[in-house]
Protein backbone atom coordinates (compact mmCIF):
# COMPACT_ATOMS: atom_id res chain seq x y z
CA UNK A 1 0.00 0.00 0.00
CA UNK A 2 2.54 2.35 1.14
CA UNK A 3 4.72 1.50 -2.28
CA UNK A 4 1.88 2.44 -4.17
CA UNK A 5 1.33 5.58 -2.77
CA UNK A 6 5.69 6.57 -3.24
CA UNK A 7 4.65 5.57 -7.00
CA UNK A 8 1.83 8.28 -6.91
CA UNK A 9 3.73 10.53 -5.70
CA UNK A 10 6.85 9.86 -7.88
CA UNK A 11 5.00 9.91 -11.19
CA UNK A 12 4.23 13.84 -11.61
CA UNK A 13 7.83 14.75 -9.85
CA UNK A 14 9.38 12.67 -12.68
CA UNK A 15 7.25 14.26 -15.26
CA UNK A 16 8.06 17.94 -14.02
CA UNK A 17 11.49 16.95 -14.11
CA UNK A 18 11.57 15.75 -17.55
CA UNK A 19 9.93 18.95 -18.56
CA UNK A 20 12.44 20.84 -17.34
CA UNK A 21 15.26 19.34 -19.23
CA UNK A 22 12.91 18.91 -22.56
CA UNK A 23 13.22 21.93 -24.54
CA UNK A 24 10.14 23.97 -26.05
CA UNK A 25 9.58 23.35 -29.46
CA UNK A 26 10.53 27.42 -29.58
CA UNK A 27 13.78 26.90 -28.14
CA UNK A 28 15.22 25.22 -31.19
CA UNK A 29 13.62 27.35 -33.71
CA UNK A 30 16.27 29.29 -35.50
CA UNK A 31 15.78 31.99 -37.68
CA UNK A 32 18.41 31.11 -40.51
CA UNK A 33 19.21 34.08 -42.25
CA UNK A 34 22.25 36.60 -42.37
CA UNK A 35 25.51 35.70 -42.96
CA UNK A 36 25.73 32.20 -43.85
CA UNK A 37 28.51 31.67 -41.24
CA UNK A 38 27.24 33.27 -38.72
CA UNK A 39 23.81 31.26 -39.31
CA UNK A 40 26.07 28.27 -39.41
CA UNK A 41 27.21 28.92 -35.67
CA UNK A 42 23.90 30.31 -34.54
CA UNK A 43 22.89 26.23 -35.50
CA UNK A 44 25.42 24.50 -33.68
CA UNK A 45 24.93 26.18 -30.60
CA UNK A 46 21.49 25.10 -30.85
CA UNK A 47 22.34 21.47 -32.01
CA UNK A 48 24.49 21.61 -28.72
CA UNK A 49 21.61 22.61 -26.07
CA UNK A 50 19.37 19.76 -27.33
CA UNK A 51 18.28 20.11 -30.09
CA UNK A 52 20.26 17.92 -32.05
CA UNK A 53 17.14 16.24 -33.65
CA UNK A 54 16.29 19.32 -35.54
CA UNK A 55 19.87 18.81 -37.52
CA UNK A 56 17.97 18.12 -40.86
CA UNK A 57 15.75 21.19 -40.68
CA UNK A 58 18.96 23.37 -39.81
CA UNK A 59 20.67 21.74 -42.82
CA UNK A 60 17.69 22.33 -45.14
CA UNK A 61 17.40 26.18 -43.66
CA UNK A 62 21.26 26.34 -44.42
CA UNK A 63 20.84 25.47 -48.04
CA UNK A 64 18.05 27.98 -48.82
CA UNK A 65 20.00 30.76 -47.35
CA UNK A 66 22.58 29.83 -49.07
CA UNK A 67 20.87 28.95 -52.23
CA UNK A 68 19.82 32.81 -51.67
CA UNK A 69 23.30 33.84 -51.11
CA UNK A 70 25.35 31.96 -53.88
CA UNK A 71 28.90 32.05 -53.30
CA UNK A 72 32.09 29.76 -54.29
CA UNK A 73 32.84 29.79 -50.69
CA UNK A 74 29.81 28.46 -49.24
CA UNK A 75 30.82 24.82 -50.40
CA UNK A 76 34.07 25.30 -47.79
CA UNK A 77 31.20 26.35 -45.28
CA UNK A 78 29.47 23.54 -45.54
CA UNK A 79 32.24 21.59 -45.14
CA UNK A 80 33.70 22.96 -42.55
CA UNK A 81 29.55 22.90 -40.68
CA UNK A 82 29.93 19.32 -41.48
CA UNK A 83 32.77 18.54 -39.60
CA UNK A 84 32.33 20.55 -36.52
CA UNK A 85 28.76 18.83 -36.25
CA UNK A 86 30.07 15.64 -36.69
CA UNK A 87 33.10 16.90 -33.88
CA UNK A 88 29.87 17.60 -31.69
CA UNK A 89 28.93 13.90 -32.28
CA UNK A 90 25.39 14.94 -33.69
CA UNK A 91 26.14 13.37 -36.96
CA UNK A 92 28.24 10.45 -37.30
CA UNK A 93 31.46 10.92 -40.08
CA UNK A 94 29.62 8.42 -42.53
CA UNK A 95 26.55 10.83 -42.33
CA UNK A 96 28.76 14.12 -42.81
CA UNK A 97 30.41 12.68 -45.72
CA UNK A 98 27.11 11.81 -47.56
CA UNK A 99 25.62 15.09 -47.25
CA UNK A 100 28.67 16.92 -48.22
CA UNK A 101 29.11 14.75 -50.99
CA UNK A 102 25.58 14.43 -52.60
CA UNK A 103 25.46 18.19 -52.20
CA UNK A 104 28.84 19.67 -52.94
CA UNK A 105 31.00 16.86 -55.22
CA UNK A 106 30.92 16.17 -58.55
CA UNK A 107 31.24 12.38 -57.61
CA UNK A 108 27.51 10.42 -56.86
CA UNK A 109 27.06 8.91 -53.37
CA UNK A 110 24.16 6.65 -55.19
CA UNK A 111 27.17 5.07 -57.08
CA UNK A 112 29.03 3.42 -54.32
CA UNK A 113 29.78 0.00 -53.55
CA UNK A 114 32.61 -2.46 -52.78
CA UNK A 115 31.15 -5.05 -54.99
CA UNK A 116 32.17 -5.56 -58.54
CA UNK A 117 29.65 -3.91 -60.76
CA UNK A 118 27.78 -6.82 -62.61
CA UNK A 119 26.93 -8.22 -58.95
CA UNK A 120 26.19 -5.11 -57.28
CA UNK A 121 24.93 -2.59 -59.88
CA UNK A 122 23.56 -4.33 -62.59
CA UNK A 123 21.05 -5.95 -60.63
CA UNK A 124 19.38 -2.74 -59.37
CA UNK A 125 21.08 -0.68 -62.92
CA UNK A 126 17.77 1.31 -62.77
CA UNK A 127 17.21 2.18 -59.18
CA UNK A 128 20.54 3.36 -59.11
CA UNK A 129 20.42 5.66 -62.03
CA UNK A 130 17.09 7.09 -60.77
CA UNK A 131 18.95 7.98 -57.09
CA UNK A 132 21.35 9.45 -59.26
CA UNK A 133 19.51 11.48 -61.12
CA UNK A 134 17.79 12.97 -57.45
CA UNK A 135 21.17 13.01 -56.21
CA UNK A 136 22.12 15.30 -59.40
CA UNK A 137 18.80 17.76 -58.12
CA UNK A 138 20.62 17.77 -55.08
CA UNK A 139 23.89 18.89 -56.71
CA UNK A 140 21.78 21.61 -58.62
CA UNK A 141 21.06 22.96 -55.58
CA UNK A 142 24.29 22.50 -53.77
CA UNK A 143 26.99 23.16 -56.74
CA UNK A 144 24.68 25.08 -59.25
CA UNK A 145 22.61 27.27 -57.08
CA UNK A 146 24.28 27.83 -53.91
CA UNK A 147 28.14 27.61 -55.02
CA UNK A 148 27.96 29.40 -58.14
CA UNK A 149 30.24 26.23 -59.58
CA UNK A 150 28.33 25.58 -62.78
CA UNK A 151 31.26 24.03 -63.85
CA UNK A 152 31.46 21.39 -61.52
CA UNK A 153 27.59 20.98 -61.75
CA UNK A 154 28.01 20.13 -65.46
CA UNK A 155 30.52 17.58 -65.10
CA UNK A 156 28.33 15.67 -62.52
CA UNK A 157 25.51 15.82 -65.15
CA UNK A 158 27.95 14.71 -67.90
CA UNK A 159 29.18 11.90 -65.29
CA UNK A 160 25.43 10.88 -64.87
CA UNK A 161 25.34 10.40 -68.68
CA UNK A 162 27.90 8.74 -69.31
CA UNK A 163 27.55 6.27 -66.01
CA UNK A 164 23.90 5.57 -67.62
CA UNK A 165 25.85 5.12 -71.32
CA UNK A 166 28.61 2.56 -69.25
CA UNK A 167 26.70 1.14 -67.28
CA UNK A 168 23.96 0.02 -70.14
CA UNK A 169 26.70 -1.56 -71.88
CA UNK A 170 28.43 -3.53 -69.05
CA UNK A 171 25.42 -4.60 -67.91
CA UNK A 172 24.79 -6.32 -71.16
CA UNK A 173 28.26 -8.02 -71.09
CA UNK A 174 27.49 -9.49 -67.92
CA UNK A 175 23.78 -10.57 -68.78
CA UNK A 176 25.69 -11.73 -72.00
CA UNK A 177 28.31 -13.92 -70.17
CA UNK A 178 25.70 -15.42 -68.04
CA UNK A 179 23.96 -16.76 -70.95
CA UNK A 180 26.50 -17.35 -73.57
CA UNK B 1 43.88 3.62 -101.36
CA UNK B 2 42.34 4.13 -97.90
CA UNK B 3 43.91 6.11 -95.08
CA UNK B 4 43.40 2.87 -93.42
CA UNK B 5 45.84 0.79 -95.69
CA UNK B 6 48.23 3.46 -93.89
CA UNK B 7 47.41 2.13 -90.27
CA UNK B 8 49.38 -1.22 -90.29
CA UNK B 9 52.94 -0.23 -88.62
CA UNK B 10 50.45 2.28 -86.72
CA UNK B 11 48.58 0.02 -85.32
CA UNK B 12 51.26 -1.92 -83.38
CA UNK B 13 52.96 1.65 -82.51
CA UNK B 14 49.59 2.65 -81.09
CA UNK B 15 48.76 0.08 -78.96
CA UNK B 16 52.14 0.08 -77.53
CA UNK B 17 51.13 3.65 -76.85
CA UNK B 18 48.22 2.78 -74.82
CA UNK B 19 49.54 0.11 -73.33
CA UNK B 20 52.08 2.17 -71.83
CA UNK B 21 50.42 5.16 -70.87
CA UNK B 22 47.74 2.83 -69.23
CA UNK B 23 50.92 1.39 -67.15
CA UNK B 24 51.73 4.72 -66.37
CA UNK B 25 48.24 5.14 -64.55
CA UNK B 26 48.67 2.17 -62.73
CA UNK B 27 50.22 3.53 -59.85
CA UNK B 28 47.86 6.62 -58.99
CA UNK B 29 44.02 5.16 -59.27
CA UNK B 30 44.11 1.77 -58.97
CA UNK B 31 43.91 -1.09 -61.12
CA UNK B 32 44.13 -0.79 -64.71
CA UNK B 33 41.30 -1.33 -66.81
CA UNK B 34 42.50 -2.21 -70.47
CA UNK B 35 39.66 -2.33 -73.08
CA UNK B 36 40.42 -2.10 -76.44
CA UNK B 37 43.62 -4.84 -76.77
CA UNK B 38 45.33 -5.29 -80.17
CA UNK B 39 42.68 -7.89 -81.17
CA UNK B 40 39.57 -5.70 -80.33
CA UNK B 41 41.42 -2.81 -82.41
CA UNK B 42 41.81 -5.11 -85.01
CA UNK B 43 38.23 -6.04 -85.33
CA UNK B 44 37.14 -2.30 -85.15
CA UNK B 45 39.58 -1.70 -88.28
CA UNK B 46 38.41 -4.45 -90.06
CA UNK B 47 34.49 -3.74 -89.57
CA UNK B 48 35.38 -0.40 -90.73
CA UNK B 49 37.14 -1.49 -93.98
CA UNK B 50 33.88 -3.70 -94.90
CA UNK B 51 31.89 -1.61 -94.06
CA UNK B 52 33.55 0.33 -96.53
CA UNK B 53 33.45 -2.27 -99.51
CA UNK B 54 29.88 -2.47 -98.56
CA UNK B 55 29.40 1.46 -98.90
CA UNK B 56 30.99 1.23 -102.05
CA UNK B 57 28.92 -1.04 -103.61
CA UNK B 58 25.45 -0.02 -102.58
CA UNK B 59 26.25 3.89 -103.28
CA UNK B 60 26.22 3.64 -107.19
CA UNK B 61 22.70 1.50 -106.64
CA UNK B 62 21.15 3.41 -103.92
CA UNK B 63 21.75 6.67 -105.95
CA UNK B 64 20.27 5.07 -108.84
CA UNK B 65 17.28 4.07 -106.57
CA UNK B 66 16.92 7.74 -105.46
CA UNK B 67 16.79 8.91 -109.08
CA UNK B 68 14.19 6.99 -110.10
CA UNK B 69 12.25 7.67 -106.83
CA UNK B 70 12.62 11.40 -107.65
CA UNK B 71 11.60 10.75 -110.70
CA UNK B 72 9.03 8.85 -109.79
CA UNK B 73 7.70 11.58 -107.75
CA UNK B 74 7.61 14.01 -109.86
CA UNK B 75 5.95 12.64 -112.32
CA UNK B 76 3.19 12.43 -110.37
CA UNK B 77 2.68 8.92 -110.58
CA UNK B 78 1.91 8.22 -107.18
CA UNK B 79 -1.88 6.99 -107.55
CA UNK B 80 -1.59 6.99 -111.09
CA UNK B 81 -2.98 3.68 -112.16
CA UNK B 82 -3.05 2.74 -115.56
CA UNK B 83 -0.31 5.27 -116.76
CA UNK B 84 2.03 3.23 -118.97
CA UNK B 85 4.97 5.83 -118.57
CA UNK B 86 4.45 5.56 -114.40
CA UNK B 87 4.67 1.36 -114.71
CA UNK B 88 7.73 1.59 -116.62
CA UNK B 89 9.42 3.88 -113.55
CA UNK B 90 7.87 1.60 -111.18
CA UNK B 91 9.16 -1.62 -112.60
CA UNK B 92 13.12 0.16 -113.17
CA UNK B 93 12.15 1.19 -109.50
CA UNK B 94 11.74 -1.95 -108.70
CA UNK B 95 14.47 -3.91 -110.48
CA UNK B 96 16.79 -1.62 -109.07
CA UNK B 97 15.90 -2.03 -105.57
CA UNK B 98 15.78 -5.97 -106.27
CA UNK B 99 19.86 -5.25 -107.34
CA UNK B 100 20.36 -3.45 -104.04
CA UNK B 101 19.01 -6.42 -102.02
CA UNK B 102 21.19 -8.52 -103.79
CA UNK B 103 24.15 -6.73 -103.48
CA UNK B 104 23.78 -6.31 -99.58
CA UNK B 105 22.16 -10.23 -99.41
CA UNK B 106 26.25 -10.84 -100.57
CA UNK B 107 27.71 -8.47 -98.41
CA UNK B 108 25.72 -8.67 -95.59
CA UNK B 109 27.41 -12.10 -94.02
CA UNK B 110 30.87 -10.87 -94.07
CA UNK B 111 29.34 -7.50 -92.31
CA UNK B 112 28.14 -9.79 -90.40
CA UNK B 113 30.94 -11.66 -89.22
CA UNK B 114 32.69 -8.38 -88.97
CA UNK B 115 30.77 -6.86 -86.61
CA UNK B 116 29.66 -9.71 -84.51
CA UNK B 117 33.63 -10.16 -84.09
CA UNK B 118 33.76 -6.62 -82.75
CA UNK B 119 30.44 -6.58 -80.50
CA UNK B 120 31.96 -10.28 -79.05
CA UNK B 121 35.45 -9.12 -77.87
CA UNK B 122 34.54 -5.45 -76.83
CA UNK B 123 31.63 -7.50 -74.59
CA UNK B 124 34.29 -9.84 -73.41
CA UNK B 125 36.52 -6.66 -72.34
CA UNK B 126 33.55 -4.51 -70.93
CA UNK B 127 32.55 -7.89 -68.92
CA UNK B 128 35.94 -8.81 -67.41
CA UNK B 129 37.00 -5.01 -67.19
CA UNK B 130 34.09 -2.80 -66.21
CA UNK B 131 31.63 -5.53 -65.00
CA UNK B 132 34.05 -8.21 -62.95
CA UNK B 133 37.19 -5.95 -62.09
CA UNK B 134 35.78 -2.73 -61.62
CA UNK B 135 33.49 -1.91 -58.65
CA UNK B 136 30.70 1.05 -58.92
CA UNK B 137 33.06 3.39 -56.85
CA UNK B 138 36.14 2.70 -59.26
CA UNK B 139 33.83 2.61 -62.14
CA UNK B 140 32.87 6.45 -60.97
CA UNK B 141 36.70 7.36 -60.53
CA UNK B 142 37.64 5.69 -63.62
CA UNK B 143 34.74 7.82 -65.55
CA UNK B 144 35.75 10.96 -63.80
CA UNK B 145 39.63 10.44 -64.72
CA UNK B 146 40.94 10.39 -60.76
CA UNK B 147 44.33 10.66 -59.97
CA UNK B 148 44.38 14.19 -61.43
CA UNK B 149 44.44 13.60 -64.81
CA UNK B 150 43.48 16.61 -67.03
CA UNK B 151 39.76 16.43 -67.91
CA UNK B 152 40.07 16.46 -71.87
CA UNK B 153 39.17 19.69 -73.62
CA UNK B 154 35.07 19.50 -75.37
CA UNK B 155 36.88 18.83 -78.58
CA UNK B 156 38.99 15.91 -77.56
CA UNK B 157 36.02 13.76 -75.74
CA UNK B 158 34.58 11.57 -78.25
CA UNK B 159 31.08 12.32 -79.66
CA UNK B 160 28.77 9.64 -78.52
CA UNK B 161 25.87 8.00 -79.27
CA UNK B 162 23.09 8.75 -81.75
CA UNK B 163 25.70 10.44 -84.19
CA UNK B 164 24.13 10.51 -87.70
CA UNK B 165 24.87 12.16 -90.46
CA UNK B 166 28.34 9.89 -90.99
CA UNK B 167 29.09 6.77 -92.77
CA UNK B 168 29.24 3.74 -91.07
CA UNK B 169 33.08 3.59 -92.62
CA UNK B 170 33.84 6.78 -91.18
CA UNK B 171 32.36 6.08 -87.66
CA UNK B 172 34.94 2.90 -87.41
CA UNK B 173 37.14 5.00 -88.67
CA UNK B 174 36.49 7.80 -86.04
CA UNK B 175 36.46 4.68 -83.56
CA UNK B 176 39.66 3.53 -84.72
CA UNK B 177 41.67 7.13 -84.43
CA UNK B 178 40.19 8.08 -81.14
CA UNK B 179 41.32 4.74 -79.72
CA UNK B 180 44.28 4.23 -81.26
CA UNK B 181 45.62 7.32 -80.64
CA UNK B 182 44.52 8.39 -77.32
CA UNK B 183 46.29 11.20 -75.64
CA UNK B 184 44.35 11.24 -72.56
CA UNK B 185 45.22 8.65 -70.52
CA UNK B 186 43.86 5.06 -70.79
CA UNK B 187 40.43 4.06 -69.09
CA UNK B 188 38.70 7.65 -68.66
CA UNK B 189 36.91 8.32 -72.01
CA UNK B 190 37.82 4.81 -73.39
CA UNK B 191 35.13 3.38 -70.86
CA UNK B 192 32.95 5.24 -72.43
CA UNK B 193 34.13 4.69 -76.31
CA UNK B 194 33.83 1.11 -75.65
CA UNK B 195 29.98 1.31 -74.45
CA UNK B 196 29.57 3.27 -77.64
CA UNK B 197 31.12 1.19 -79.80
CA UNK B 198 29.78 -2.35 -78.38
CA UNK B 199 25.97 -0.79 -78.31
CA UNK B 200 26.23 0.09 -81.43
CA UNK B 201 27.68 -3.02 -82.74
CA UNK B 202 24.39 -4.61 -80.69
CA UNK B 203 22.22 -2.70 -82.63
CA UNK B 204 23.70 -3.14 -85.81
CA UNK B 205 24.10 -6.78 -85.30
CA UNK B 206 20.21 -7.17 -84.96
CA UNK B 207 19.23 -5.06 -87.67
CA UNK B 208 21.69 -6.98 -89.99
CA UNK B 209 20.05 -10.20 -88.78
CA UNK B 210 16.44 -8.29 -89.16
CA UNK B 211 17.58 -7.47 -92.69
CA UNK B 212 18.78 -10.74 -93.93
CA UNK B 213 15.42 -11.88 -92.59
CA UNK B 214 13.97 -9.59 -94.64
CA UNK B 215 15.71 -9.76 -97.78
CA UNK B 216 14.36 -12.98 -98.79
CA UNK B 217 10.82 -12.07 -97.95
CA UNK B 218 11.14 -8.96 -99.68
CA UNK B 219 12.84 -10.02 -102.66
CA UNK B 220 10.22 -12.66 -103.04
CA UNK B 221 7.44 -9.88 -103.04
CA UNK B 222 8.93 -7.70 -105.57
CA UNK B 223 9.20 -10.14 -107.47
CA UNK B 224 5.60 -10.64 -107.83
CA UNK B 225 5.01 -6.87 -107.64
CA UNK B 226 7.22 -6.85 -111.11
CA UNK B 227 4.32 -7.94 -112.28
CA UNK B 228 2.22 -5.18 -111.60
CA UNK B 229 4.74 -2.49 -111.16
CA UNK B 230 4.13 -0.80 -107.73
CA UNK B 231 6.22 1.01 -105.21
CA UNK B 232 5.36 -0.63 -101.55
CA UNK B 233 6.08 1.02 -98.06
CA UNK B 234 8.00 -1.66 -97.67
CA UNK B 235 10.57 -0.64 -100.61
CA UNK B 236 10.96 2.76 -98.94
CA UNK B 237 11.23 1.51 -95.34
CA UNK B 238 14.50 -0.94 -96.25
CA UNK B 239 15.92 1.44 -98.58
CA UNK B 240 15.82 4.36 -95.62
CA UNK B 241 17.48 1.84 -92.94
CA UNK B 242 20.07 1.02 -95.27
CA UNK B 243 20.57 4.52 -96.00
CA UNK B 244 20.37 5.49 -92.61
CA UNK B 245 22.92 2.69 -91.23
CA UNK B 246 25.64 3.04 -94.09
CA UNK B 247 25.19 6.77 -94.65
CA UNK B 248 23.90 8.20 -91.93
CA UNK B 249 21.12 9.94 -93.63
CA UNK B 250 18.93 10.66 -90.45
CA UNK B 251 17.83 13.52 -88.57
CA UNK B 252 20.96 14.29 -86.33
CA UNK B 253 19.95 13.13 -82.55
CA UNK B 254 21.67 15.29 -79.20
CA UNK B 255 24.68 13.92 -78.07
CA UNK B 256 25.41 13.62 -75.05
CA UNK B 257 27.10 16.88 -74.12
CA UNK B 258 27.91 19.40 -71.78
CA UNK B 259 28.85 22.79 -71.67
CA UNK B 260 32.67 22.79 -71.84
CA UNK B 261 34.58 21.92 -68.39
CA UNK B 262 35.95 25.44 -67.60
CA UNK B 263 39.47 25.60 -66.31
CA UNK B 264 39.89 28.05 -63.16
CA UNK B 265 41.38 28.27 -60.34
CA UNK B 266 42.03 25.07 -58.17
CA UNK B 267 39.11 23.57 -56.30
CA UNK B 268 38.75 23.29 -52.72
CA UNK B 269 38.97 20.06 -51.49
CA UNK B 270 37.35 18.81 -48.51
CA UNK B 271 38.40 16.39 -45.98
CA UNK B 272 34.77 14.57 -46.53
CA UNK B 273 34.82 14.18 -50.34
CA UNK B 274 34.91 10.72 -51.44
Amino acid sequence: MLRHAKLLLAAPLLALAAACTTTSPDYCAVDVRGEIETAMRTVETKLGSGCEYHFDGYFQSLLTLAEANPDKNNRRYFSDHLMRVQEMGVISRRQAEGLYNRYFNVKFVSLQGDYNTCSQTCPIRKQVMSDMQAELHDKELGLLRASNDAASFYRADHLLKETDLVLEATCRACVAGGTR
Amino acid sequence: MTPLTYRGPVLMLAALCLLASATGHATGSGPVVRLFPTTVLEDIRETGQVAEDMENNLQQVIHRLDMQQQLYTESLCQGADGDQGCERIAKQLGATYLEMLEVMSDRLPEMERAVNSTRSSLEKRLRQELGQRTTPTSLQNTLLGEAGTATPNAEERPALRGRSGVRLSDRFKQYYDLVSTSKNGPSQSLAVVAADIYLDMEEASQLIAFTQQEISRAALMEQLNQSFGMITPEMSAVVSGVKEILFGETAMESPIASPPYAIGEPEFESPLAM
